[in-house]
Formats: C-alpha cells, structure tokens, sequence
C-alpha cells in the first residue's frame, strides 16, 4: 500500500527514528498542535451541539416546530389575538399530512400574581397538559405534579424564585390580575399546585395553568385558543413541512407574508409589523417556525464558528513559526548527516521527504493528542451537571453540557493542521535537499 | 256613571303620571353625556400640571410631577413628566387610539394604551383624558344614596363594548349639579379593583375638572395614588405641540 502511493517504509522508519532522537522538542512540537486542535475542537463541539440544544430547549418550551397563531382585527380596529375555530387548520395539517408528534394549543396573558401584598409579573401560559406529556417530562418540579395542577382547574405552578418572592406555599389562593384578550380588565384566583426549577430564561417569568380557566380570565370561549404549536417527528423536516403547509393555507385562509425580501430582518418582526403596516380586515394566520425564531442564534453559531476558525488560523499561524524554526535547528545539527548520507547515494527527494515527515508525523501526533484530550474533557464536562438554574440553561441539555461534532470537522480541522504544518517544514526541508554532499561535510556547525 | 268612570280614569291617569313626574327616573343618557361634556375641552385646548403621589406599602412615597396638554377635539394629548428627575423627559403622546411612549435615554418611542398606568401610580393614561361614558357604558341600575354631605345618584354602569378597560363601573353623581363624587371600577369577574374619589373640582372656563383626586387599589391593599391639578388653562395650544417631535425636543 505505502509503495503505492510512493512511500517507503524505510524513510517513514528513518523520519519516525528522527522524531524520537529529540524527544523533548517532538513533544513540545506536537503538544502546541495539540493545544490548538484541543482549543478548536472545543469551541467545534460546543457550537455544533449549541443549535441543536437551544433549538431543542425553544421547541420544547414553546410547545412546537410550527406555530400558527390568529390575529383577529375588531370593529375598532384593534388587533386581537386568538383561534375561534381550528377546523381549517386541522384540515390543512391533515391534508398535507404533516409528520406530528404533537399539537399543542395554547394561550398565554401577562398577569400580575398577588398573595398577601406582595406582586409578582408572569407570564401564564395555559395548555391542555394530556396533550403535553413531553413538556411535563421537560419541566422540573420540585413541589406538585401536574397531575395536581390538572385535577384543580383553578391551579397553578410557579418558579420557586416566584414562590419565594410573594411568599407563597403549595395550597394557597392568589389573586391574579390580568386582561381579556379584548384588553379589558380581570381579576381571578389561582390556587397553587406545584413549583418548578427556575430556568432563569423562561422559568422566572412563566408559570403554567390549566387552558380552561386561563381562557376564561381571557374571556375566550371554552375550545378557543391563542396559539397552536405543531411539534413534529423530526425536527429536520421543519423547513419542507412549513413551506408546503403555509402555501396550502395561504390558499384556505388570510395569511400574513413569511418572506418579507429581507434577509437581515428577523422575519418574526417583520410579520408584526406587517399588522401595522398593512391595511387589513376580519382574520388573519401569522405562521412562524422555530428556524425563524432561531435565525438569530444561527448567526450567533455562525459568528462563533468564524471566530473558532480565525483563531485556529491565528494560533497555528504562531505554530507554525515555531515549526519553522524547530525545523531550521534541525537542519543546522544534521547538516552533516545529511552529507554524509547524500555522499553515499541519497537523493534530494528522500531527503526533502524525510523532512516533510517528521513534520506530518508530528501533526499527526498533535491532532491525535488534542482530540483525545478534547475527548476527554468532553467526557468530563458531560458529566456534570450544571443545573436548571442557570443562565446557559438554554445551551445545555437537561443542565448537562452536550458537544456535536461532524466527522468532516474533524478531518477538516487535521487537514488545515497537516497542509500548515507541511507548509511551515517545506522551506527548511528544501533547503536541506538542496545541500551539497561537500559542503554539508565541511559545515562546522 | 258613563261621565264619573271617565272622570276616575282621568284623575287616576293624571294622578300616576304626576307620580311618574315626581318620581320617575332622570334621564341618564343624558347625565352620562353631561358628565362627559363637563370634562371634555371640545371648544378649546386644555394644559395644567398634574402631581401623582403614590404610596405603596413597605416603598418610599413617589412624587410624580407632568405636564399635560389636551385637544379632545382631536383626540389628541401630551403628557411629559417633570419630576423625579430620573425620569423627566419622558413623555405619552396620544393621537386618535395610539398611543406612544418616549424614552429620552434610549430615544425611542414604544406602544402603549390607554389602559396602561402612568408611570408608577394607579393613575391609568385614560384617566388624563377626556370621559367616553355615554358612548362607552349603559346605565344599568340607579339608587339614589348619600356620599358625604351629597345628595347623589349612584349609577352601575356596563360597558356597550368589550374593549373599554373596566367592563363595570359604579358611580356616584351629586342630585344637585352633574358632578362625579366617587367611581368603582370592577373587573370581568365583577371583583372590585379600584375606587376613585373626586373631592374637589375647580371651574375652567365653563367645564368643571376634577382638582384632586384620590385612586385606591382594591387588590392590593395600601397602594394608593393622590393626583392633584394645578394651574389649569384652556389658551389655545400650537399644533406642533401634539407631535413626536415635540416630545423629543422639549427636554434637550
């Protein structure tokens, strides 16, 4: 095989025994490349799992792939949002037949909790929790179950930090204050049912209830709703299914433009805004996905793979003059032994080759190095977990931390490593190549 | 007999519409739209300077000071606050149903409504208005009673449309002149959330403006906001007042 492709065991042998001559500078060499693979396949793996983790965490705390939402103008030419009747969209879905998991329905107010003088703002998300199994299996609770919270229709659960800030226990009844979905002032009671880990993101300001009672704070009808979610089986499907299901409905219904012809604009902005802007009457669809809510942190990963990328060229361009260098030394202290064996019949070729693989031997043992480390502090850093309660709850999985990274990174990465590396050698090998037999055995150096 | 029977039904007839006259109900369309006139400025614009003291409990009491300039013909208000300095600058335009709120450090304007409160103080911006009562609210029921020295209709109104911020309100108009004592404001739910007194009144120009007026939470106890008005006038205002330009540039 190697003397296929034109490489002789015995000048792979006398450039490994060269590495092994100096071992302390092969070492220091290669535990550099390592370094800067280490580095680089960290932020690889962190940014490659990071969409996937903030992709997953969004869907499930927003209960879906595809969201559907009405918006309702009234005579007054107010804007109002809810889903009178679904019937339409059910038929949408099922005709395209849309790969669900689930479909959720839900609507959501901002209230004010009040227990015993002290106020707390939130944001009530209602839902009909039998058709949420997944999200109860997302949300942590340290007090209550939601079976508690759905056998009391008028229950409630909050984050601890909540709880902790009215002052209130599981079983007490607080006043909520909030508005109907025409805007009309409303006053209910909650009793509550369980409290959850505070995810910092969303757990501080949301809490859960049951969608029959928050419909009636909201003065919607029992059946109506504000927004329908549309989880599917495979979240890589989303792109294609929303593409067909909005243009199915764009024929059934009065659906507010998706693509404005802005790239740069968050296409969720540019749809509310096209309720001002746009003179528009009776019923009308906004339909967003979880890739355009995430447009914005795909840019975030697209910046940090751009800066992982700079930084692996900044670091190995610092490397790489160390190689220089090293390999110059090299050349110095064999000048002789390259002679010598030119004297007796070695060509320019095998000695360049020599070279270029002692430098390709050593990216290699750095790039195996680094990743092995990197490995392994994945491993480690996997294994612990950081809790629901802090701010990079959104990055991680669970509170754990998780790293993706595509095989073609990898051989990306070592083949970036290894041209660099060869780069960086090429000079001084050329040069010892270019020796003559004479002069190198006169050299005194 | 023919003549005494006609005579009997004439006098009993005469006899239950002079009750009618007597004790028959006032005309409450009317009196709603008598109170929205007394204080709306449909004639003229009208300025002054409001001070909102806030009390909540276990908080510092919090003086708010702006200054308000009305043209309800329009539709139209500005209200800029003065004081605490922290805030000043900041300012609500009205113009039709929008509403927009000026923020000089980030020097934007942002949506707000009518329903939302000024600044920190129970004191909704649709209390800084002119009154809607009569195209908002029916009478529903009436009692007549006694608030204070006042000889008073006390009025439960419903709201004719579900986009009014309080669907029920109570009340309390003095017999005597068609001046607003007192109002309840209660939720969907019928849950008293919010009493407001109107102790003193001071004549502008031919209207009758509330000079001091008292708003309790009725959800949460001790937070109260009193609001009194001060150097009141109806001189005609310049149009580039009621503009978002206005706004920016008063304080810079």
């Amino acid at each position: 095989m190697a003397a296929i492709i034109g490489i002789k065991m015995r000048d792979v042998k006398i450039a490994f025994r060269n590495l092994t001559r100096q071992k302390k500078r092969t070492i220091l060499l290669a535990a550099a490349i390592a370094f800067g693979i280490y580095i680089i396949t960290m932020i690889n793996g962190f940014t490659g799992s990071f969409i996937e983790n903030v992709s997953e965490n969004f869907s499930n705390l927003l209960a879906g792939h595809i969201f559907i939402e009405g918006v309702e103008k009234s005579e007054s030419g107010r804007t109002l949002s809810l889903v009178r009747n679904d019937d339409i969209l059910m038929d949408a879905i099922e005709d395209n037949e849309v790969p669900w998991k689930y479909i959720t329905k839900r609507s959501d107010m901002n209230a004010t909790l009040i227990f015993e003088g002290e106020t707390a703002q939130q944001t009530v998300t209602g839902a009909d929790w039998d058709q949420e199994e997944y999200f109860k299996e997302r949300i942590i609770l340290t007090q209550g179950t939601f079976e508690d919270l759905q056998a009391e229709r008028q229950g409630i659960i909050i984050s601890e930090k909540v709880a902790e800030k009215i002052n209130v226990e599981i079983g007490d009844r607080l006043l909520v204050k909030c508005r109907t979905y025409t805007g009309q002032q409303n006053v209910g009671e909650f009793v509550m049912t369980g409290m959850l880990v505070d995810s910092s993101l969303f757990g501080g300001s949301t809490a859960y209830a049951n969608i029959s009672y928050v419909n009636e704070l909201l003065n919607l009808k029992p059946g109506e709703y504000m927004s329908m979610g549309i989880y599917l089986e495979d979240p890589d499907m989303i792109d294609e299914t929303a593409e067909n299901l909005y243009e199915d409905l764009k024929t059934r219904v009065s659906m507010f433009e998706r693509n404005t012809g802005d790239d740069d604009e968050n296409p969720i902005i540019a749809m509310l805004e096209q309720e001002d802007e746009e003179e528009w009457e009776g019923l009308r669809f906004r339909f967003m996905t979880l890739n355009d809510i995430m447009k914005e942190v795909q840019q975030i990963v697209d910046v940090l793979n751009t800066a992982a990328l700079i930084i692996l060229l900044v670091l190995f361009g610092i490397i790489m003059v160390g190689v220089t260098n090293t390999f110059r030394m090299v050349l110095m202290e064999r000048t002789k032994e390259i002679g010598t064996m030119r004297a007796v019949g070695m060509q320019r070729g095998i000695v360049r080759k020599l070279f270029l693989y002692e430098a390709f031997f050593i990216a290699v043992i750095g790039v195996a190095v680094g990743l092995i480390l990197a490995g392994i502090t994945m491993l480690i850093l996997m294994q612990i977990n950081w809790g629901l309660d802090t701010p990079a709850f959104m990055l991680m999985k669970n509170g754990y931390m998780t790293f993706k990274m595509p095989v073609w990174q990898i051989f990306l990465n070592f083949g970036i490593v290894s041209i660099l590396t060869l780069f960086a050698a090429f000079f001084p090998s050329n040069k010892a190549a270019k020796l003559q037999p004479a002069d190198a055995l006169r050299s005194t150096k | 007999m023919r003549k005494n029977i006609i005579l009997i039904m004439t006098t009993a007839v005469l006899f239950f519409a002079s009750l009618g006259f007597v004790f028959g109900e006032p005309d409450f369309d009317k009196m709603l739209e008598e109170i929205d006139e007394l204080g709306s400025f449909e004639d003229s614009d009208f300025s002054c300077v409001y001070t909102f003291v806030s009390e909540k409990p276990g908080e510092e009491t919090e003086v708010t000071q702006a200054r308000m300039f009305r043209r309800d013909a329009n539709e139209q208000f500005v209200m800029l606050i003065l004081k605490p300095e922290y805030q000043k600058g900041q300012g609500y335009l009205k113009v039709d149903d929008n509403v927009w709120f000026y923020d000089p450090e980030s020097r934007k304007f942002t949506h707000s409504s009518m329903k939302e409160n000024v600044q920190n103080s129970e004191a909704r911006n649709s209390d800084m208005d002119g009154l809607s009562l009569a195209e908002d609210y029916e009478v529903d029921s009436w009692e007549t009673g006694k608030l204070g020295n006042f000889d008073s209709y006390i009025l439960t109104l419903e709201a004719l449309n579900n986009e009014v911020t309080y669907p029920r309100l109570k009340i309390w108009v003095r017999t005597d002149a068609t001046i607003v004592l007192k109002e309840e404001d209660y939720s969907l739910s019928d849950r008293l959330m919010r009493t407001t007194y109107f102790p003193k009144y001071v004549k502008v120009g031919d209207k009758y403006v509330p000079s001091q007026i008292l708003i309790v939470d009725n959800l949460q106890e001790g937070e109260k906001t009193q609001l009194t008005m001060k150097n009141p006038s109806t001189a005609e205002l310049p149009d580039s007042v009621f503009s978002k330009a206005y706004i920016e540039r008063v304080n810079n």
